[in-house]
């Protein structure tokens, strides 16, 4: 299997894609360090379906956007396991408004978790990866370079997180560690059912080339690939999941409508 | 002060509201909370008495009063141990 013996932390796998991630690595021999910040029912969870796959699992509390909580993370993780292969930043937050209705509360929250959580988890990480060939994969969306309704911070949160997943795979690479990102369009997971709800995005299988919304294990299947020595020259690259949808075609036709 | 009056100012702190305005039956669009002043101010109650509450139990606050029943209770069984 090719991550036995390998740890990988996942932020924010108590539920959606996080946790598809969790399972799909774990499936593959990982162990894994579940965090979660509001959910600890769904973490739990998590943690029972990976220890089910045969494999270690442990469970962190903290919320990735507070910047003392990440060093209780990393400062826990140093003292238990002293190592680290894989970082997964995928916890993710925000505050859908429209653009005139954001404030510093709003984006403050939005970019500490969002974006500035990949720069304080990849510096703690990238030194309990010494010597061990490290991966840093993070999860961005379509958002990040194009228009969505009410997704302003969040769109830029992730321009953020891209821009920095480049800077890192450049400045990291000396240390044997690959940093890339994957953007997904709506993946179907209960945030986005809140979404849909809200009327914040529109159901967008119709204007999906591949006639399905992105499921989470769609997600997890590229990161693993990421995390794999097979993708060792892929670098600092953000790999779209979206069955087609930004090429554009289905939209500019009208399909859908 | 009593945990009531904590989290009041918390909550008055966060949402920018006068904390008289707060009573037990106010609900939190009444204190114009929206879900992020929530969540912080989870947050917040969560580090100020060293509890943890999942957003499985805070979905059922209807008002504020549930919202400080919860944390007196928690904050009880906390001592108890």
């Amino acid at each position: 299997m090719p991550f036995e013996g390998k740890l990988a932390l996942v932020t924010g796998s108590g539920r959606g894609i996080g946790r598809s991630i969790a399972l799909k690595l774990a499936s593959q021999g990982a162990d894994i360090i579940v965090n979660f910040f509001r959910h600890r029912e769904s973490a739990e969870q998590t943690v029972k379906d990976i220890e089910a796959l045969g494999v270690k699992a442990e469970i962190i509390r903290a919320n990735v956007g507070d910047a003392a909580k990440v060093d209780e993370l990393f400062d826990t993780i140093g003292s238990k396991f002293g190592r680290l292969d894989i970082l997964i930043n995928n916890a993710a937050s925000g505050v859908g408004r429209p653009l005139m209705d954001i404030d510093t509360k709003a984006w403050e929250w939005t970019m500490d978790i969002n974006a500035r959580a990949l720069l304080l988890c990849a510096q703690r990480a990238a030194k309990l990866m010494e010597g061990r060939d490290g991966k840093i994969v993070s999860i961005s969306s379509l958002g990040s370079r194009f228009v969505l309704p009410n997704y302003t911070v969040v769109g830029v949160s992730k321009a953020a997180l891209e821009a920095l997943t480049r800077y890192l795979a450049v400045e990291l690479a000396p240390q044997g560690i690959c940093v890339n990102a994957v953007a997904a369009s709506a993946v179907e997971t209960e945030a986005l059912k809140f979404y849909l709800k809200e009327g914040l995005v529109k159901d967008s299988r119709q204007l999906t080339p591949a006639g399905r919304m992105v499921i989470p294990e769609d997600v997890a299947n590229v990161v693993a690939f990421l995390c794999s020595e097979e993708a060792f020259m892929i670098r600092g690259q953000i790999i779209i999941i979206d069955g087609g949808t930004s090429v554009g075609l289905f939209a500019l036709a009208g399909k859908g409508e | 002060m009593s945990i009531e009056e904590q989290i009041k100012d918390i909550l008055a702190r966060i949402t920018r509201v006068d904390k008289d305005i707060i009573t037990r039956q106010s609900t939190f669009k009444e204190i114009k909370a929206d879900s992020l002043d929530v969540v912080q101010a989870l947050v917040a109650v969560e580090e100020t008495f060293g509890i943890e509450i999942p957003d499985e139990e805070a979905q059922n606050f209807q008002n504020f009063g549930d919202f400080v029943s919860y944390v007196e209770n928690r904050v009880g069984q906390k001592e108890k141990v």
